[in-house]
């Protein structure tokens, strides 16, 4: 793959951030904003759902997005802003989930939200691939929902949120589950140095460390390193779980995240995210001072190389 | 050209800072194509004696003067300011402020605050006010410092018609009365725009149709920051070349009569 490979986009779909100046680093992009974006040339076809590989090479994977809950007036256009923002940053695939506005969420909340969620895959074809948000507090309803979701809607992993910290027996059959079906997991996670009271179950990345040592076979992701919390010591906490990938999405765009995790876990191990916080999300990536091989790694690489380890 | 309103030099307590020399943050400026830049003391942000971290400031930038501009960190509650406000003016040629009110625990509504707003002003020094350092969550164990609600930067703003504000490291403003269309409050502010969002809710866009590109500056927050969020955020701005040079420098060269 070339940093200069090429993806159809129509005219009003002309990322204002192309591939070459996500990768190259702020000076290059401004140097080259006048020029053609690397994806107004005639080449493949951005659309993944129209390529035989639904993951092809080359593309931008964010590996953490969501889509609105219908609860919000304004979902669809919301819904709408994001893949126009993806457009304009050169984000060619989100992977998706919609939450429920309160927690913990009931089945039929996270029922609702992944038909939402399998409806936006179907608005925006090959754009939109879908996390399975589930409470695993609901067993086996829990479980039908993931199968229903991997086997039947063709989503491309899990979500879990916070209602229980990851190492609490009631998610192990929830990793069991995606280790037999070949998908990830993406883990909400934060390390704060105090209690966070709304959260009182939220993982870090020690408990995904601790979950990761009991299932070597998961494929787990740290949710959004720079989401707010001490991300140095996520980044320490996860040194040694292999199997634990590290989204760099959240609203933080502290100098040094993305090159501290690169240097301690590896690039082999990071994924891009941006969490809605988009223009931070791809700033990161470009700020870091990384190769632009690296950069291709987690920019879509290492998501492809995780999602082609489905079973199914 | 750009010219970034928010810089830092030196070190902050609770984080290792890249490019924290004026010779690293030039090399990333250039990096960059930043040409200018605002800078004030990191350390002085929890120094007890804030000065100190000005004079490193002022040694720092001495032969940088064409490119780095310095600001001053002052505590109005802290001996002798008026010394160090006279100071860091007429010798170190500072030509504006940066004020910390929840790091140094003051009110900016109290009558120290006000004295150095009011001094600052008489000097026609440029008054900024960062909302934030870093975000809460990853707050050290010892301490937990609140943003600067943006209720008391509106009653700063009413209370000081004269004075000129920059605010820093905020979002937000367009639920405030500071981001609304003829919210009644004197123009003495503008907005910089390193934590705004400039897609999905686009708040830096309804800045620039609430109170005018002439309100918006730009500014990173580095070594803090990547400056790149910053700059990708110009990127994908809609609207006018006109409108993105005033902020992108147009702006900042008139506050700071450069």
């Amino acid at each position: 793959m070339t940093i200069a490979q090429t993806t159809q986009s129509s005219p009003e779909h002309r990322p204002h951030v192309s591939r070459r100046s996500l990768l190259k680093g702020s000076a290059a992009a401004v140097v080259a904003s006048a020029l053609i974006s690397a994806r107004t040339a005639a080449g493949e076809q951005s659309i993944p759902g129209a390529s035989s590989d639904p993951f092809g090479k080359g593309k931008v994977i964010d590996c953490h997005a969501h889509l609105n809950h219908r609860s919000r007036s304004t979902w669809e256009a919301d819904d709408r802003k994001l893949i126009e923002a993806a457009d304009k940053l050169g984000i060619d695939q989100l992977c998706c989930s919609i939450l429920t506005p309160h927690r913990p969420a009931t089945a039929e909340g996270f029922r609702q939200c992944n038909q939402w969620t399998a409806d936006g895959m179907r608005r925006f074809p090959g754009r939109v691939l879908g996390y399975c948000y589930v409470n695993p507090g609901y067993g086996r309803e829990a479980l039908e929902e993931i199968h229903r979701c991997i086997e039947d809607r063709g989503f491309i992993g899990i979500k879990l949120y916070n209602e229980y910290t990851c190492t609490e027996p009631v998610v192990f059959p929830i990793v069991e589950l995606a280790i037999e079906l070949g998908v990830p997991i993406l883990h909400h996670a934060s390390h704060s140095h105090y209690f966070v009271e709304d959260q009182p179950r939220m993982s870090d990345g020690g408990h995904l460390a601790e979950l990761a040592h009991r299932y070597p076979e998961a494929m787990l992701i740290c949710a959004h390193i720079s989401g707010g919390g001490d991300w140095e010591w996520t980044i320490k906490a996860l040194r040694h779980a292999p199997n634990v990938l590290l989204d760099t999405s959240g609203s933080v765009t502290d100098d040094g995240s993305v090159d501290m995790a690169a240097a301690v876990v590896g690039v082999d191990r990071l994924v891009f995210g941006c969490d809605s916080s988009m223009t931070a999300g791809v700033g990161k990536i470009r700020g870091a001072n990384l190769s632009t091989q690296d950069k291709e790694k987690i920019l879509g690489e290492n998501m492809m190389k995780l999602l082609r380890r489905r079973k199914l | 050209m750009i010219i970034d309103v928010n810089a830092y030099l030196g070190h902050f307590a609770f984080r290792r800072l890249r490019h924290n020399t004026a010779a690293a943050l030039l090399a990333l400026m250039d990096s960059r194509n930043i040409d200018k830049a605002v800078v004030s003391s990191a350390s002085s942000i929890t120094y007890r004696n804030a000065q100190a971290g000005n004079e490193e400031v002022a040694a720092e930038v001495r032969v940088h003067r064409d490119r780095l501009i310095p600001f001053a960190v002052i505590n109005p509650f802290y001996a002798g300011w008026q010394d160090d406000l006279k100071i860091c003016h007429e010798q170190f040629g500072m030509a504006g402020l940066r004020l910390y009110p929840k790091w140094h625990n003051y009110q900016l509504s109290s009558k120290c605050c006000k004295e150095l707003v009011d001094a600052a002003t008489e000097r026609g020094m440029v008054i900024s006010i960062p909302i934030r350092v870093e975000d809460n969550r990853q707050r050290s164990w010892l301490l937990n410092v609140p943003d600067v609600p943006l209720e008391e930067i509106v009653e700063l703003v009413k209370t000081h018609p004269k004075a000129r504000f920059i605010l820093l490291n905020g979002i937000g403003y367009t639920r405030s009365p500071l981001g609304r269309k003829d919210n009644g409050l004197p123009s003495n502010y503008a907005i910089e725009l390193s934590r705004l969002s400039a897609v999905l809710a686009n708040e830096l866009g309804q800045l620039i149709t609430n109170l005018g590109a002439e309100r918006v500056m730009f500014g990173t927050g580095m070594p803090f920051k990547y400056p790149d969020p910053a700059l990708v955020k110009l990127e994908v701005l809609d609207t006018s070349e006109p409108e993105k040079e005033k902020i992108r420098s147009q702006n900042a060269m008139t506050w700071l009569r450069l």
